[in-house]
């Protein structure tokens, strides 16, 4: 017990404060208030012979005051002092009688004070500068429920009106206990010296104390409040959540096999995707025109399986042909949509467990047998097939699909053979890259050397797959095409012209295609991480430089998973990482993207799941080992969106499809959680009434009286609690609904559970599979878990700042990044 | 500077190590020279005349590394015997030790103000020492690492490491931040370009790559000599134009910086090249090699 004998500290802080405010608002006198006006914030014994002799406390400071928010601000702040004086009271002893003395004393004065208070509620009761952090300092964000805790300590006392007592100790005591202020730091250019130890922090320090000394008494408070809030349907100790991204944070992102690139291929066009939504176009009787019938079924099936590009193309074609009037509304029409549509349909059908395998990583690609059956193929007999290579194998590898060579019987619904087909059905991405050219060949114009997401390609290869599209396009304009088979580069340069079937030996092919893979291995490194490193400060002295973490708590030690450290990284492991770094990236695009449709349903999502905040735990202790990938990359995504990282690059070239994907991804993967991780109660289940004997049964003797009033005080307060909780989720859900801040407070709070992982693994497994029965040590028990909580908000605290700043500007910048992105691309080729 | 004024001529030979020499370093202005290898001495010598000046023995394994600092007053050298040795150049004694490597260190440096060593270890960690103070504990221990750290450099603010993991890592002090830039391949030396813009690293698939700092972007390769298995030194030429690099064969390699194409190559040592020191203003080369020799060579 330490006690504040000529209340220097406390005055010293006082003083602080009252300066800060000073520059705040108008006064009459210029510059800090001098030390003489400002009322030692204490109880020192000085004041107390002041009180002794007639003194009223404040009094000095009051007609020093111009403004009656000044004063409310003021009222509030002591209450709240008041309050942890209060719940100190049983340890602080001796100082209790006096406090109530001081209480009676003060109660004249108080009393214009709290009636202003109880008018109504103003913005600063909701919201108030209440705490001694520094301007615009939010010591709760990122930690609602610490918020919360506070807000329900803060109204009773204010309702209460009597204990505006200043802080005789907590703030003294966090200043002996505490030697490097943690939060706000020391200034810029300051040395971290003895003498300059905690000037701004108190107030953070304060929050840590009295989280930290104070358990028991406030055991008895929360367990007040626990059973005042059950009643109206919450479960106790918890409040409705603001915002839920908890759950997306708990799983991994699947691992994603080397072999993936992160851009979508398109098996067939995307309106595959748009399919299931089309309404179907009614049922039309063909056209008399056996004819016309033929050639609208057979152009439907082929748009159907080339995607729109084609019935563009072969309208521009036929635009005088009278035969292809349907394609533009004549004659014929009708049918020709109907036909279009079935087909889709059917096409789709096949398409779509493609597709489903494209969507998990761990299936392999489309075989020859099934890209056959798409297409129609039949399979040619053995004897002919010399250089076909065995039955393909489920587990092949992706260049496999490339030495098959294909027998190609021609489809029936070929009407029009000397049409655009796919040459490169092989390699959907190079395809696109054809139908590109393709119609860029056919509208004239501006050629894009770069046809999306070939930006990875060498200049030979791009130059070489140049080449070989403009034999094909000649190939197809020559009417051959219809009945080619995949061609290979050196074949295209002699096609023969037969209809028959053809084969393409794999060889030369794979050479190009392992080729085409070794450039991509390449281009992949060097590839950039970016982490946390903490300079020690006294290195940083001897460099000369300023210790970016000077005044904050030591970092997390990096938690590196023991495959790392023990093994050597296989490469794909590496790939996986990569790519679950873009993903994320895509994560966060899609999240800016989706913000502004997402509003109002992030609400609701909010609402859905807001029980399950703890199991994060649970996760951890499940999936810890691979909490350190995670970590890199959102770290890549918070602190440098603007590096010029080569998986950014890939992401620029995402399509709006891929975002669609992950944010199906992502929403399934929330649902899926928010269904199967178990509702949260293991600190509300909890039977309230051990604690609340174990905690009077110390504290009885010495101060029942106090913890008689607040317990009185917050049950008198439900109404306005409850109020506040209202307002206070409202305005909370207006300003999380943002998907962004989630993805910033995501990446926080893994932070936060890597550190506290390293705080002690072991104790927090048994928190979170605490046996409810032992009340023996839950005392201990909830010591340990508010000292963890205190860490995880001191890394919150930590990380602010820098954060606050940029946070505002984040999304657009995001958005602006990518748009530079493309641009930047754009110019390049 | 054209491919003409490289250093191709032998002006001198310095003989006197016994065994390999596996460091050779200028010293800031480039008149004097140390060198360290197998016998377990560091040697100071004149390289411009050929005089050996002063031998420094503490050592009590071969000396990997070893750099002096711009006032010419301290050493700091490492090597198999775990230990940092920060030397008085004049006196030639070892004013202090610095123990805690828990295996060979494979490169020191000074930082700018010759206030602190930072040391790579094969035991997968960087450490800084500091040379004020009187204790020999690291003042910061770097252990990311996945692998041996074969290299350091060190610029005003941060600290620059290959290593075999095949990660040069950039440590900015300023801004508390490790950036760790995947080569795919183990990294055996690393060097800044003169203009602190670019870091060139030596790997082991015999590859000398050059990155940009600021994006990590690769900017070129340099192919055609042999580096699989010693620790070798590559650098760059004072003017930045060209790249230097020795060869497992006993070639010494000059790339044009831009297009990565064999400028020049010359037969400088029998055995390997182990390491390739620029004069920091003339057109002047120094080579160490396996052989025992170190060799001076001007355009």
């Amino acid at each position: 017990m330490q006690f504040d004998t000529f209340g220097f500290t406390a005055a010293e802080v006082a003083r602080k404060q009252v300066e800060k405010e000073q520059n705040e608002r108008p006064s009459a006198i210029p510059g800090p208030a001098p030390d003489e006006i400002v009322v030692p914030a204490t109880d020192p014994i000085g004041v107390r012979l002041m009180l002794k002799m007639g003194w009223r406390r404040g009094h000095s400071i009051k007609s020093s005051k111009t403004s009656s928010l000044y004063d409310a601000r003021r009222e509030a702040r002591k209450a709240f002092l008041a309050l942890s004086e209060d719940a100190k009271a049983p340890v602080a002893g001796p100082t209790q009688a006096e406090a109530e003395d001081d209480m009676a004393s003060a109660a004249e004065f108080s009393t214009d004070g709290v009636s202003q208070l109880h008018k109504s509620t103003p913005v600063y009761v909701l919201n108030p500068k209440q705490d001694m952090h520094g301007l615009g300092y939010d010591p709760f964000k990122g930690a609602p429920e610490f918020r919360e805790n506070k807000r329900l300590h803060l109204p009773g006392n204010k309702e209460s009106g009597h204990k505006r007592q200043p802080p005789k100790k907590d703030g003294l005591f966090s200043f002996k206990t505490r030697n490097v202020a943690p939060g706000f730091g020391i200034g810029a250019l300051e040395e971290l010296d003895a003498e300059d130890e905690d000037v701004y922090a108190s107030g953070y320090d304060f929050e840590a104390f009295v989280e930290e000394i104070e358990e028991p008494t406030k055991l008895a408070i929360e367990d007040k409040k626990k059973t005042t809030v059950k009643q109206h349907g919450i479960l106790p100790g918890f409040k409705s959540a603001t915002n839920s991204d908890y759950q997306l944070e708990r799983f991994d992102p699947p691992v994603v096999p080397k072999d993936f690139v992160p851009r979508h291929k398109f098996p067939a066009t995307s309106e595959v995707n748009h399919k299931m939504t089309e309404l179907p176009p009614k049922d039309v009787p063909p056209p008399e025109d056996n004819n016309l019938k033929i050639l609208i079924e057979g152009v439907a099936t082929l748009v159907a399986r080339c995607g729109p590009l084609f019935e563009e193309l072969s309208r521009e074609k036929n635009q005088s042909n009278p035969l292809f009037d349907f394609l533009n509304g004549g004659n014929g029409h009708d049918y020709y949509k109907r036909k279009l549509w079935e087909a889709k349909q059917k096409h789709g059908d096949k398409i779509k467990p493609l597709l489903k395998e494209k969507a998990t990583p761990n299936t392999q690609k489309m075989t020859a047998e099934s890209r056959g059956n798409i297409l129609g193929e039949k399979p040619l007999v053995r004897s002919v097939a010399k250089d076909v290579p065995a039955p393909v194998s489920v587990t092949e590898t992706v260049n496999l699909q490339f030495h098959l060579s294909d027998t190609f019987t021609e489809p029936s619904s070929f009407v029009e053979p000397t049409e655009i087909t796919k040459p490169f059905q092989h390699d959907p991405a190079k395809q696109d890259r054809f139908e590109q050219y393709m119609k860029e060949k056919y509208h004239g114009g501006l050629r894009t050397k770069d046809a999306g997401g070939s930006s990875k390609m060498s200049e030979s290869a791009r130059a070489r797959e140049r080449l070989e599209f403009e034999a094909a396009a000649e190939a197809i304009t020559q009417g051959k095409w219809g009945k080619e088979s995949q061609p290979s580069g050196q074949q295209i340069l002699d096609v023969p012209g037969g209809r028959g079937l053809q084969f393409t030996s794999g060889g030369s092919e794979k050479m190009e295609v392992s080729r085409g893979e070794e450039t991509i291995e390449k281009s992949m490194f060097p590839k950039r991480e970016e982490f946390q490193w903490r300079p020690a400060s006294i290195l940083c002295k001897r460099f000369d430089l300023i210790d970016p973490y000077m005044g904050k708590p030591p970092p997390p030690p990096r938690s590196r998973s023991k495959l790392d450290s023990l093994i050597f990284m296989p490469d794909y492991v590496k790939a996986a990482t990569e790519v679950e770094k873009t993903f994320s990236n895509n994560k966060l695009k899609l999240s800016v993207s989706q913000l502004d449709e997402k509003g109002e349903t992030s609400v609701e999502d909010v609402v859905e799941v807001e029980n399950v905040e703890r199991p994060v735990d649970l996760y951890k202790a499940i999936f810890s080992d691979d909490s350190d990938d995670e970590e890199g990359s959102s770290n890549i995504i918070i602190n440098q969106p603007q590096s010029e990282d080569p998986t950014k690059k890939i992401e620029a070239a995402n399509t709006t499809l891929s975002r669609l994907v992950a944010g199906d991804f992502l929403e399934s993967l929330g649902k899926e959680l928010g269904l199967e991780v178990p509702p949260e109660n293991h600190v509300n289940v909890k039977p309230p009434q051990p604690t609340q004997k174990s905690t009077p049964q110390k504290q009885e003797p010495i101060n029942s009286d106090s913890h008689k009033d607040i317990q009185e005080n917050s049950s008198k307060n439900n109404a306005s609690e409850l109020n506040h909780e209202k307002r206070d989720t409202k305005v909370e859900r207006k300003g999380s609904s943002s998907e962004d801040d989630r993805k910033r407070k995501r990446s926080r709070r893994h932070r936060n559970r890597n550190r506290s992982s390293s705080d002690g693994n072991a104790s927090e497994s048994s928190d979170d599979y605490r046996d409810r029965d032992r009340h023996s040590s839950r005392r201990k028990e909830r010591k340990k878990e508010s000292s963890r909580d205190r860490s995880s908000s001191h890394g919150r605290h930590r990380k602010h700042r820098s954060r606050d700043s940029s946070s505002k500007s984040r999304r657009y910048e995001d958005k602006d990044y990518g748009d530079g992105k493309r641009e930047k691309r754009k110019s390049r080729d | 500077m054209s491919a003409e004024d490289l250093p191709k001529n032998e002006a001198q030979v310095l003989k006197g190590h016994e065994g390999a020499v596996l460091t050779a370093r200028f010293n800031k202005d480039g008149n004097y020279c140390l060198t360290g290898g197998k016998d377990r001495t560091i040697r100071l010598w004149n390289p411009h005349r050929g005089i050996h000046i002063k031998t420094y023995k503490a050592h009590a394994r071969e000396v990997r590394d070893v750099h002096v600092t711009p006032d010419n007053s301290k050493i700091c050298s490492c090597g198999g015997d775990r230990q940092v040795f920060y030397w008085d150049v004049s006196t030639g004694r070892v004013i202090r030790k610095f123990r805690g490597h828990d295996s060979e260190v494979n490169a020191v440096k000074f930082n700018e103000y010759s206030s602190v060593v930072v040391s790579a270890g094969y035991d997968r960690s960087l450490r800084a020492w500091d040379c004020r103070s009187h204790s020999t504990e690291p003042i910061q221990i770097i252990d990311t690492f996945l692998d041996s750290v074969m290299s350091v450099c060190l610029t005003k603010t941060e600290i620059i490491a290959g290593s075999v993991d095949g990660t040069v890592r950039t440590f900015d002090i300023r801004i508390g931040r490790e950036l760790s830039d995947d080569l795919g391949q183990p990294v055996n030396c690393i060097s800044l370009s003169n203009d602190g813009n670019c870091v060139l690293a030596s790997c082991l698939d015999s590859t000398l790559r050059l990155l940009d700092r600021t994006s990590g972007e690769l900017l070129q390769e340099y192919k055609g000599h042999t580096c699989k298995s010693f620790k070798m030194d590559c650098c760059l030429t004072n003017s930045d134009a060209h790249v230097v690099g020795g060869s497992e064969d006993g070639r010494l390699f000059f790339w044009d910086l831009v297009d990565a194409s064999v400028v020049s190559s010359f037969r400088a040592h029998s055995s390997v090249v182990t390491s390739v020191s620029y004069h920091p203003k003339d057109n002047c080369v120094m080579t160490a090699s396996v052989d025992g020799s170190v060799r001076v060579w001007k355009a």
